[in-house]
């Protein structure tokens, strides 16, 4: 008697524990796909990481840890292209509903991202990258030969040896850093968020980092071949470069606007910024 | 008898003037509208009543404009022990004056408090008053994020709010100087930021 009685309790308590674990359980799942040339892959995940990098061969692996149970992933592949979708169930929140993505993709690979929360994370990739996050805080890196396009809200984003491509970030108060970013096109545009750049200028680029109130920093050598314009409307600019004039539209203004080229102006500059400092400094 | 002779002597004798003081003010015009000007406020001074006696907000708000503007530093208290010397010469004479200058000066700070122009777009987007300010298709978007993704509904609110400040600059920008190619290019990103915020909103491939 009294041992049918323990043992119930025990199956009890059993019970209990397997029900409050299997209601936070976390789940790790792995998805493996065959693609071929220059893949297109995506990956939508409203809260959570998402790691990128370069796998060996034509596969795409996707390594997801899940949090709970109130979220599950869909994934297709449709040809040579590849989605990946958190899907959330009915009562996620931004804890339970929280995937962590680890992918590893072909080198030439082009990558789509998006997530709320992030942060994202992409490296030694040569297709295209489009990073798409609210809050995410974003970090690319040695990436050569595709073009790089993020969107932030407020999410800080960091490009570091990014090169021969395009690069165009739009982030309304996320700070926003380049170092050793070149290519035919880098445009930053910014509402509040800083903007620092610290590279060369180099490839015959157009380079454009504007902002409304946040302040501009960039940082090219004594070397820098460059065609650059700079104005604030009410901060401030300087110049650390002896700059030579050049016949323009622009109307330069000490303290506010200056203008002029370096060596043979291979790429063109625009600093621009409404209310922020602007500076240009030598390395 | 010289101008400071005669301040001096207007001090001790207050309202009333000595024949030298008289002579005085017959030969110097700058001490004749002083007296004139000390009268005149003496004068009204006298009208105001117990009633219109500044309240200490009218104070404060005075001591921290001052304060804001730089014309004053440090303590009250290192600042009243510091003019503590003068304040009985101008007790006497320049009460009447300080309390009408101040009472005008208050209400003219009062006044500019409410009608203070922008200082930068930035600080434009936080100083508009009341959230109602934002447009009804703003509102739209910020309760479709708030019922899509509530956690995110203040970052929105907040971003979007700092883009319209950057459209506001860079409309005024533009409409200065509808030639100045920088004034276009300012307002062109602003509008693409706020097609930015807004297609973020509303992407349908988050859940």
């Amino acid at each position: 008697m009294y041992r049918k009685q323990s043992a119930a309790t025990f199956a009890v308590v059993m019970v209990l524990v397997l029900t409050a674990f299997a209601a936070d359980e976390t789940t790790r799942k792995e998805f493996h796909f065959k693609v071929g040339h220059r893949a297109s892959v995506s990956i939508i995940n409203q809260y959570g990481p998402i790691s990128v990098k370069p796998g060996p061969g034509k596969h795409v692996v996707v390594n997801a840890i899940l949090h709970s149970n109130k979220v599950e992933i869909d994934q297709s592949k449709s040809g040579n292209r590849v989605s990946v979708f958190s899907h959330l169930l009915e009562g996620a929140d931004a804890e339970t509903g929280q995937v962590d993505y680890e992918v590893q993709v072909p080198a030439d690979a082009s990558v789509t991202l998006h997530s709320a929360t992030g942060p994202l994370h992409v490296e030694k990739l040569h297709g295209d990258v489009i990073l798409e996050g609210n809050t995410a805080v974003v970090d690319v890196r040695d990436l050569s030969a595709g073009h790089v396009h993020i969107k932030t809200l407020n999410g800080a984003v960091t490009l570091t040896n990014v090169s021969d491509g395009h690069v165009e970030i739009t982030s309304v108060s996320g700070d926003v850093a380049l170092n050793a970013v070149s290519g035919s096109l880098v445009h930053v545009n910014s509402s509040s968020g800083k903007i620092h750049y610290d590279g060369e200028f180099g490839e015959a680029g157009d380079y454009s980092l504007t902002s409304h109130s946040g302040d501009i920093e960039a940082i090219a050598p004594a070397y820098a071949s460059i065609e650059v314009v700079a104005r604030s409307v009410q901060g401030k600019v300087e110049n650390d470069f002896p700059l030579q004039p050049e016949h323009t539209s622009f109307v330069a203004r000490a303290g506010s606007a200056f203008a002029g080229t370096m060596g043979k102006a291979a790429s063109s500059v625009k600093l621009l910024s409404f209310s922020g400092k602007i500076h240009l400094k030598k390395r | 008898m010289t101008c400071e002779e005669f301040e001096r002597v207007l001090q001790e004798l207050g309202a009333s003037h000595g024949i030298e003081q008289e002579a005085h003010l017959k030969s110097c015009s700058a001490c004749s509208d002083l007296v004139s000007d000390l009268n005149a406020i003496s004068q009204q001074a006298r009208l105001l009543q117990a009633s219109e006696e500044p309240s200490p907000w009218v104070w404060n708000s005075i001591e921290l404009a001052l304060r804001q503007d730089g014309l004053i530093h440090g303590s009250q208290r290192e600042r009243a022990s510091t003019f503590a010397p003068l304040l009985n010469w101008k007790l006497r004479w320049l009460v009447p004056l300080a309390a009408a200058f101040l009472v005008a000066f208050g209400v003219l700070m009062h006044e500019r408090g409410t009608g203070q122009p922008p200082l930068s777009g930035t600080e434009t987007a936080r100083l508009q008053p009341g959230e109602a300010a934002m447009p009804s298709d703003d509102q739209q978007l910020l309760n479709t994020v708030g019922a899509r993704m509530p956690s995110m509904r203040a970052a929105y609110e907040t971003n979007l709010r700092s883009v319209n400040a950057y459209i506001r600059d860079a409309e005024q920008s533009a409409h200065s100087d509808p030639n100045d190619e920088v004034a276009q290019q300012y307002l062109m990103n602003a509008y693409e930021q706020r097609a930015m915020v807004y297609e973020m909103a509303l992407d349908r491939s988050l859940p």
